[in-house]
């Protein structure tokens, strides 16, 4: 892995991280140093089970490391605890998740809208914000519920969601496994232009090899 | 994006369960709020029966029956006391006044009472509050009649009316005949005063003896001597219409001059409203075991003593029912953790930190004690007005049950507090989910 230079969105250094599971299986992660540049798209690769939404989830302080930094836009996340950390992840960290994780029985501008509760942006400008994203995603029924939307349109909602608040990084965790090789492309091709219209840093992981050219960077995860 | 509308969201969500959860916090809040009042009312509607009058003289079979016969014309009295009685009792005792009554007609099932003139100049139905009449005046001679403001809105009847009387209280002509031999006018048509006697008819004393002494004379004639029951059919009806034995006031004999109770008070000293001497009084006519005596407030007191047990009975049961919907609360609450531990994790993910997803549940359960508080009260609303009027057909008892301010806002405040105790562990299992652990995707 290598380190990128200048200012970053992203860093991470000596980090360790050992999870038990209840059935006596052991999971071990060590990732020695790994930067991301403001603005920089990054592809995390490597088999099932190499950590990939573990590290997101340390990434995203989800999860605590058992030692090691990480710092996300200059921001040590070990300085932050409880609400401090919650609000930090709101304001700085947008997620992807593979099966979009819209919240059901909110509709999709509510569940843009939802992101914006938890961010810097006053109040009155939440619902401008909303409807600018999800307008510039193309979703035109904003107040369709998700089971109400194709996948595709549920996905630039999640895409909406996830750069509702600008955040400085985008954590995507295995956003194109469940679609076929052409809604891959566009998938991966949405949410890059997005983050680089939004101009956030992208840390995408995907265990699909065709993907890999999408990107300037690929880093590979071993257990 | 508020809280509020994502408590809202999540309430609609599980409409079901919400709906049932909030339904009994209403049944609960308003079995309870409606006993509490209507226990209270009810207290109040007996105290403003039994009025100045101290004590009750009769010969019902018990104080307490005596009462309930005498001041909330419960049923007409069986025993009559004569007017040499009455006598002798306001002989025995330096009374401040004292006021005969007959008991036993009635019009369309409304009471009549037979008094005289010192019923309107010194009984007062309410403590403090005189009567007032909306038109008219006092009953002056015999065959006329005053009517309580509840017997004039039931019945009808204006200034004016001339009306036959029946005799005992049923409210159908096969209870009680009518005595069709004199009618009586009504003169006066009574205020308000929110007591039983809003809905008696109030006559001449004199005058009923004579409808009373003309139908047992006629009776007599007709029967020749053989039982004097009311249950002749109207054949024979037909017949004696033609045997009225026409009387005056000065053709009455000592038997003939028959009341079923007497209103009584003593002198007070210094504006007292309870004089010292009262319980002297008490004592010496109880001394007379020909007559029972009653403490009208000492009667309503022993009578809510009675009622008392098995109101609170159901207080607690009320108390039971809003504790056990508070189960309801937190076992709906409970149950919906665990078909919220996605979207808890993906707020959580979104920047929401633990403390707010524990307030987020404790006030959603906190809302459904407040929807279902409101509606209980609207439960408690209708359910008053229900037995009230039931009340007041059944038993002649007229209450004003209220919402009052004070009790509505501390009711609504404890279930929205016992409601919000019972969202704590649920909030708490909420607070607890594991994060990475729910995001991942569903199989």
């Amino acid at each position: 892995m290598t380190d990128s230079p200048t200012q970053s969105a992203l860093s991470i250094k000596s980090l360790v991280f050992s999870h038990h599971d209840r059935a006596g299986a052991s999971f071990d992660l060590n990732i020695p140093q790994l930067s991301v540049a403001v603005g920089e798209h990054v592809l995390l690769t490597g088999p099932s089970g190499s950590g990939k939404s573990t590290l997101l989830q340390l990434i995203s302080g989800l999860l605590e490391p058992a030692s090691g930094s990480i710092t996300v836009a200059g921001q040590s996340l070990g300085a932050l605890h409880g609400a401090e950390l919650d609000a930090f992840r709101g304001r700085n960290i947008g997620m992807i998740f593979q099966t979009f994780n819209l919240l059901a029985g909110f509709t999709a501008l509510e569940n843009v809208l939802m992101a914006l509760m938890f961010s810097d942006l006053p109040p009155s400008q939440h619902r401008i914000r909303a409807n600018e994203l999800l307008a510039r995603l193309g979703i035109e029924r904003t107040h369709a519920m998700p089971d109400q939307l194709s996948v595709g349109q549920q996905q630039r909602v999640a895409v909406a969601r996830a750069l509702a608040t600008r955040p400085k990084l985008v954590l995507a965790d295995e956003p194109t496994a469940s679609l076929d090789a052409e809604n891959s492309r566009n998938a991966i091709e949405l949410i890059r232009d997005t983050c680089r219209e939004e101009g956030a840093a992208l840390v995408c992981t995907s265990h699909d090899p065709s993907l890999h050219a999408a990107f300037e960077r690929v880093e590979e995860l071993f257990t | 994006m508020t809280d509020f509308h994502i408590i809202l969201r999540s309430l609609r969500l599980r409409l079901f369960s919400t709906i049932v959860t909030m339904s009994s916090v209403a049944v609960a809040v308003g079995l309870l709020m409606a006993l509490i009042i209507l226990r209270n009312s009810g207290e109040q509607a007996f105290a403003r029966g039994t009025g100045n009058a101290q004590l009750l003289v009769s010969r019902d079979a018990s104080p307490l029956e005596s009462v309930l016969n005498g001041i909330f014309y419960a049923n007409p009295p069986r025993n009559p006391l004569t007017m040499e009685k009455y006598d002798e009792i306001i002989e025995s005792f330096p009374w401040a006044w004292s006021v005969p009554l007959q008991l036993g007609d009635s019009y369309q099932g409304l009471p009549v009472v037979a008094t005289n003139s010192d019923f309107f100049r010194e009984f007062q139905p309410v403590e403090g509050v005189s009567w007032s009449f909306q038109e008219g005046r006092r009953f002056a001679r015999p065959y006329e009649l005053v009517v309580g403001s509840e017997a004039a809105l039931k019945t009808g009847l204006k200034m004016g009316d001339a009306i036959p009387l029946t005799h005992g209280y049923g409210s159908s002509r096969e209870e009680g005949h009518v005595h069709d031999n004199h009618l009586f006018e009504v003169v006066g048509i009574l205020e308000p005063t929110n007591s039983p006697h809003d809905r008696a008819l109030f006559t001449d004393l004199a005058g009923s003896w004579v409808l009373h002494a003309e139908d047992r004379m006629a009776h007599g004639d007709h029967d020749h001597g053989h039982d004097h029951g009311h249950d002749h059919d109207h054949d024979h009806d037909h017949d004696h219409h033609h045997h009225h034995h026409h009387l005056e006031v000065s053709d009455l004999t000592p038997e003939d001059k028959l009341i079923t109770g007497i209103y009584l008070s003593v002198p007070s000293r210094g504006g007292s409203a309870v004089s010292a001497i009262l319980p002297q009084a008490f004592d010496q006519l109880r001394r007379d075991t020909s007559i029972t005596v009653a403490s009208p407030s000492n009667q309503v007191d022993r009578l809510f003593s009675i009622v008392g047990s098995v109101d609170r009975l159901f207080v607690a049961m009320g108390v039971v029912i809003l504790i056990s919907s508070g189960i309801g609360i937190l076992l709906a609450l409970w149950n919906s953790m665990e078909q919220r531990r996605r979207q808890i994790a993906i707020m959580r993910v979104l920047g929401c930190p633990k403390s707010r997803v524990f307030s987020l549940v404790v006030t959603e359960s906190a809302v459904i004690g407040l929807v279902g508080a409101l509606g209980g009260i609207l439960v408690c609303w209708i359910g008053m007005m229900v037995t009230a009027e039931q009340l007041r057909i059944q038993l002649g008892i007229v209450i004003n049950p209220a919402l009052e301010l004070m009790p509505v806002l501390v009711t609504i405040l404890a279930t929205v507090g016992l409601a919000a105790l019972a969202g704590i562990a649920p909030a708490m299992r909420g607070y607890r989910t594991a994060v990475s652990r729910n995001l991942r995707p569903l199989s």
